[in-house]
């Protein structure tokens, strides 16, 4: 399997491959996922300082902000990694949305943010959807120096492990964005399970005080930046997404050489070399559609660039949920079981392909940005 | 003949410009975007004169041999510039097929007999490989050479030959031995005369009611040693060996491109944009295609980087394929009590061959290796899954 074929002419993708099958060798991404599924965690801490010591978070900030400065080559070479090595950690959230928005933003507050998230001793994570993954944001009244937020946030990452979260709210028909403590007098934060062995929160802020500076970005910056992070993100997610397709179908076909029925190999029937084929050509796909966004993103934002991302997630993400689910289906009675990894790259595949909008919606999205109906 | 140059010192992007400007100030009006997949050779042979006048029929060939020497980048903005223009498809076995193996395997004598032939357009080429009971089997062909003092005698059919009723000349795929452990031994390549006596042509009508292809039949016809290609008995190696970088084209996004363009004028015409289930159909069927030119350009980066293509680009001709035919279904659908019509539907922007499309749709899957033969290519040469 090719996976993401991207120009590297100085060797930094390939080292950022290799520096996630190390990694994985120290935390078994599956090992992981289950503990932290089991004990009811939504990061694991140990796992996430290892993370930051590897040089992965906060790889998109600017060089001015702390950052490594590295473009989306190489952040999708390293998401595309993380899929497949199914290491689950909420890196597009904590780490990839976040340092978008930061690198939009100026002032104390937010270096203090950029600085902790990059060492991963600060855990900001975005608070910004409603329940239908629309941007909702809180409102916000200027009281005397502070702000007075109120509201509601859904899907927040690490919602008990966050250290700080950055609330999208809005004042005056006006947007901003604002750097909201965990321990803020009048936030609750409710949790509930996800499929892919972490947890999602539900932010309410009752009055819940800010002090002036924490404002980090406001009016039409908050638009761009918003903007960016989605997009960015997305691609991110598609990334991974084509990673776990990649390795999903390449488990999948060892396991058909191996599994032995009526004296032969599964992986001689027809019917199933067929369907691996199948599975096999999607994931290629994938690969292809990611690596053509990547390009794009590279060249510019702007629409050609949105179109190519929206089809990377939309390609990804339905390449990922069908192959891991043909998977399932392929190792037979095991593939049924906890115990078998490749129910947890099913897991999560659709989680995030559930983030950020299903392939339906972006396909819908694609189109009417074409404008070919008129 | 005009003189040629070192097209691939040009960037991609000069070449296209140049190969654009001149092709579409000289493809005739009348022969853009035919409905007609394979024309006649006389119905196109206009055009194909000036591309050989003006040293253009060839794009592969050496220019030592008459061709322009593209490389397989060059190649690529050849052929999709060839499909954007909407620049009919012609006759090009000679081109495509027969030239090249002798390039690369005939005797020199062959080479300056018959390739100027094809570039004149005086020799007309089909391919003469499937039998009745050698399609996707091709190595268990019967078609028989027997030696006999100069030459051979040949006796056997041949069929879905394309074009064979305005070809002059086949290249045949023969048996000369059945000795051989394994089934593919035993086969020779020869150039055929097909106004030898002994030749018969009768065109098939297709599902589109158009003779594209023909059975050729061969009752004790002489072919001359001298008409061999290669060694006798080692053919098929030879007949494997020149399908090379073209492979990619039969996964090029034309044909569903062309396919979609068609869908989208129906559908804005009879207001089918308004209907969100079609909508979602849509935009899978845009996405797809989309995708396919992501899918087709990772292939065609490893061409113009000088590497050669593995099994793997047989992924593109399958996607292509099967793309091509969802979306002359959706245009069927869209059609709703019109899709009974034989002929073209009309709208605001020009007709829609809907019907013409949906039945042509038919044959990509089938031919240059079915589908299922690609999937047993992909299983074998990509996933190594066993016998």
């Amino acid at each position: 399997m090719n996976g993401l074929i991207l120009d590297d002419p100085d060797g930094t993708l390939e080292m950022l491959r290799d520096s996630v099958v190390g990694f994985s060798a120290r935390h078994a991404g599956p090992d992981v996922f289950r503990a932290r599924r089991d004990n009811g965690g939504d990061l694991d801490r140990e796992v996430w300082s290892a993370m930051a010591e590897a040089g992965w978070l906060g790889l998109l900030l600017p060089e001015d902000k702390g950052g490594a400065g590295l473009g989306i080559a190489e952040q999708a070479v390293l998401s595309e990694a993380l899929g497949r090595a199914l290491l689950t950690e909420p890196l597009a959230q904590l780490s990839i949305f976040s340092s978008v928005l930061l690198s939009h933003c100026s002032g104390g507050e937010c270096a203090r943010l950029a600085e902790g998230l990059i060492a991963g001793t600060a855990l900001v994570s975005p608070a910004w959807q409603g329940r239908d993954g629309a941007a909702a944001p809180v409102s916000a009244r200027k009281v005397g120096e502070e702000f007075s937020l109120s509201g509601e946030m859904r899907h927040v990452s690490a919602p008990t492990s966050a250290t700080d979260f950055i609330v999208l709210a809005e004042a005056d028909g006006k947007q901003m964005l604002v750097s909201l403590p965990v321990s803020a007098e009048g936030l609750r934060i409710e949790t509930a399970p996800t499929l892919d062995g972490t947890r999602l929160g539900r932010l309410s802020l009752a009055d819940v005080k800010v002090k002036e500076d924490a404002l980090l970005a406001i009016g039409s910056e908050v638009d761009v930046a918003m903007d960016a992070a989605v997009t960015t993100t997305r691609l991110a997610l598609a990334a991974e997404m084509a990673g776990i397709a990649t390795a999903a179908i390449e488990r999948t076909v060892a396991y058909a050489k191996e599994r032995v029925q009526f004296g032969k190999a599964i992986g001689s029937f027809q019917v199933v070399q067929h369907r691996l084929v199948d599975m096999w050509g999607e994931a290629e796909f994938a690969s292809a559609a990611v690596v053509n966004a990547v390009e794009t993103l590279s060249e510019g934002q702007n629409n050609a660039s949105r179109l190519a991302i929206l089809a990377a997630k939309a390609r990804a993400g339905e390449a990922a949920v069908n192959i891991t689910r043909r998977a399932i289906h392929l190792h037979g009675a095991m593939g049924f079981t906890d115990a078998c990894d490749i129910g947890l790259f099913m897991k999560r595949a659709v989680a995030l392909n559930a983030t950020l909008g299903q392939p339906e919606e972006l396909r819908l999205q694609f189109v009417a940005l074409e404008g070919v109906a008129a | 003949m005009a003189q040629q140059q070192d097209w691939n010192a040009l960037s991609d992007e000069e070449f296209r410009a140049i190969f654009a400007e001149w092709v579409d100030a000289n493809c005739p009006a009348e022969l853009r975007f035919m409905r007609k997949q394979r024309p006649l050779f006389d119905e196109v042979s206009v055009w194909y004169h000036r591309l050989a006048e003006k040293g253009w029929l060839s794009p592969v060939w050496p220019q030592e041999y008459g061709g322009m020497g593209l490389d397989a980048g060059k190649h690529i903005v050849y052929v999709e510039e060839w499909a954007r223009l909407g620049c009919p498809r012609i006759p090009d076995h000679g081109i495509g097929l027969t030239g090249p193996l002798l390039i690369q395997y005939g005797t020199q004598a062959q080479k300056d007999f018959f390739l100027p032939k094809i570039l004149s357009g005086e020799h007309v080429w089909c391919q003469g490989y499937s039998e009745p009971n050698a399609g996707s089997d091709l190595a268990s062909l019967r078609t028989s050479a027997v030696a006999d003092g100069d030459g051979f005698i040949v006796n056997g059919q041949k069929i879905w030959t394309t074009l064979a009723h305005c070809a002059n000349w086949i290249l045949l795929l023969v048996r000369t031995s059945n000795d051989g452990k394994k089934r593919q031994n035993g086969i020779t390549v020869m150039l055929v005369d097909m106004t030898t006596p002994g030749v018969t042509v009768r065109p098939i009508p297709n599902l589109r009611l158009e003779a594209d292809f023909c059975e050729v039949f061969f009752d004790n016809v002489y072919v001359p040693s001298e008409n061999v290609v290669g060694e006798v008995d080692q053919g098929w190696a030879l007949a494997k060996a020149v399908l090379g970088h073209e492979r990619i084209f039969l996964g090029a996004p034309s044909r569903p491109a062309y396919a979609l363009r068609r869908l989208e004028r129906l559908a804005r015409d009879r207001g089918a944009f308004s209907d969100a289930g079609f909508v979602s159909r849509y935009a899978r069927l845009r996405l797809d295609l989309f995708d396919l030119g992501s899918a087709f350009e990772r292939f065609a980066r490893v061409l113009r980087a000088g590497g050669t293509l593995g099994p793997d680009v047989s992924v593109l001709k399958i996607f292509s394929s099967e793309l091509y035919q969802r979306i002359t279904e959706e245009t069927l659908s869209v059609a709703g009590e019109e899709a009974r019509y034989w002929d073209d539907l009309p709208t605001g922007e020009g007709d829609v061959d809907a019907m013409n499309l949906y039945l042509d749709s038919r044959a990509p899957a089938i031919f240059g290796g079915s589908n299922e033969i690609q999937r047993e290519v992909l299983a074998k040469g990509v996933l190594g899954l066993p016998r």
